[in-house]
């Protein structure tokens, strides 16, 4: 008789018990991307600059597969940043080593054959011909999020390139062993979020998660709940009136930013940084309020 | 440590007064003109996304309120949606079909929102002030206590009983709110009594 199923009433439905962080898969995320800049592309005014990034995100999935191996923390440093509440990436020792170079270097030849404007096309030509100190000095730039509007153009190739990298390296971290590091922040790499997804998962209904800038991990966060500062109060929501609801500005009222929430519940097609740089009409309207992009994107800097 | 400080400028400028975005450095300034003079005829509209929790029972699920226009800004706001709150512990964003259908009782127009009285031998309702409700409730329980309290049993042992009455508080309160009733209704000798658990 012990063997017998016994129902359980505490759990009826399917509550939502969602895992912290999701890792990304390479092979998975610039794919989706690049499908998703290209369904958005013919219907947006800045369609060719959406063609251009399908282009690129196609380039980074292209060259994913023949890349070499990045090297990863060590097992000890990866316990002392768990025991911390620290990012087992530390963005500061991720500079320039043979495998990024590699990486950036194969990224710049993939993205040679994109249909691009002569100013893209130069600043590609620019950092191709770049040499190692030239690309270290940039790699360096992105991270730390202080990008020199003169040469903005090549930090993007670089960006898209660290991106890739940054990524590699993420997806072959034990997602179970990351830990919450701080408000806004990457559990894996410390990053700010490009913008915050509500899913519909099992077990994850309605749960919001961030979408890290730089390698794409997924960390699960409250919802109504500032992703820049972390505060609760005086947050609101602002979209282009008349819209579908799918994409909106979630503004923080202690801090003054926003960042996009995407609610993917609504379009499961939603993808982070492709509806954030195909959004760009919320962003120019939500730059005459008095709210600040808090979202770091390379593709739409200057918002 | 408050992030925006650290994210206000992505970008460096060297020379004064120079700004710019990735698309006009990319060579893509034409369509984002394009794009901001497509949207140009498009206003913002405010929603909000409010906690709370759920009316019906004392389980207390978490839910989430959608509205349309923000009080905050001096706007009326509608509420468009409720659902779960899938971070609240109690019901991690599942509700029972009560609680998955309150959008329908903050719209129904049969719905209580202030004091009504059918008077006696009156066939309807009408609405009265809260002032008129609390006299007329306590002017009740007054009669009814003074004609039907129990001082002492028949044994002569002081009981202090009011037994024709009973109360029946609300689910949806705190821990304090249920605290003061039992003290308020108790303090009157009033035994029927019980904190509504469900509906």
């Amino acid at each position: 008789m012990t063997n017998l199923l016994q129902p359980d009433p505490t759990a009826i439905g399917d509550p939502s018990i969602p895992d912290f962080a999701v890792p990304p898969d390479p092979a998975v995320v610039f794919a989706r991307r690049a499908r998703r800049f290209e369904e958005l592309a013919p219907s947006s005014p800045i369609g060719p600059y959406l063609r251009f990034l399908t282009g690129l995100a196609d380039a980074q999935a292209a060259v994913l597969a023949e890349l070499p191996e990045p090297a990863m923390p060590s097992p000890a440093v990866r316990a002392r940043a768990r025991e911390h509440e620290m990012p087992p990436l530390d963005r500061a020792a991720l500079g320039l080593d043979d495998v990024l170079a590699t990486t950036l270097h194969r990224l710049f030849d993939a993205a040679a054959a994109i249909p691009k404007p002569a100013a893209a096309a130069e600043a590609l030509a620019a950092v191709v011909a770049s040499d190692r100190a030239g690309l270290a000095a940039m790699v360096s730039a992105v991270l730390a999020q202080s990008i020199p509007m003169e040469r903005l153009a090549e930090h993007v190739f670089v960006a898209a390139g660290l991106e890739l990298h940054a990524t590699r390296v993420a997806a072959r971290l034990d997602a179970a062993a990351l830990v919450p590091v701080g408000e806004g922040a990457c559990p894996a790499c410390g990053g700010p979020p490009v913008a915050s997804l509500v899913v519909e998962w099992p077990r994850a209904h309605g749960v919001r998660y961030c979408a890290c800038s730089l390698c794409n991990t997924l960390w699960n966060y409250v919802r109504i709940r500032c992703t820049c500062c972390g505060q609760t109060k005086g947050i609101g929501y602002q979209e282009i009136e008349g819209g579908p609801g799918t994409v909106k500005a979630e503004t923080c009222d202690n801090c003054r930013t926003y960042v996009k929430v995407l609610y993917q519940q609504k379009d499961p097609r939603l993808e982070p940084v492709a509806d954030d740089v195909a959004s760009l009409g919320l962003d120019m309207l939500m730059g005459e309020g008095p709210y600040r992009r808090a979202a770091f994107n390379p593709y739409l800097l200057g918002y | 440590m408050n992030m925006e400080l650290s994210r206000r400028a992505f970008l460096r400028t060297a020379g004064a007064g120079l700004a710019g975005t990735t698309l006009g450095a990319m060579g893509f300034g034409e369509v984002e003109q394009a794009m901001a003079a497509a949207i140009r005829p498009f206003k913002l509209a405010n929603t909000t996304e409010t906690r709370n929790t759920c009316t019906y029972c004392s389980v207390a699920c978490g839910i989430i309120i959608y509205s349309k226009g923000d009080l905050r800004k001096g706007e009326r706001a509608d509420i468009t949606h409720i659902e779960g709150d899938s971070d609240h512990p109690t019901n991690r964003g599942t509700l029972c079909p009560k609680g998955a259908a309150l959008l329908d009782i903050v719209h129904a127009k049969t719905r209580l929102t202030r004091p009504m009285l059918r008077k006696a031998g009156a066939a309807s309702f009408e609405p009265i002030s809260w002032d008129e409700a609390f006299d007329k409730i306590a002017r009740a329980m007054k009669d009814d206590r003074d004609a039907n309290f129990v001082a002492t049993n028949k044994d002569g042992v002081t009981v202090n009983r009011w037994t024709t009455t009973g109360f029946l508080a609300a689910s949806a309160t705190t821990n304090e709110t249920a605290w003061c009733t039992y003290k308020v209704v108790r303090s009157t000798g009033m035994l029927v009594f019980d904190n509504q658990a469900r509906v």
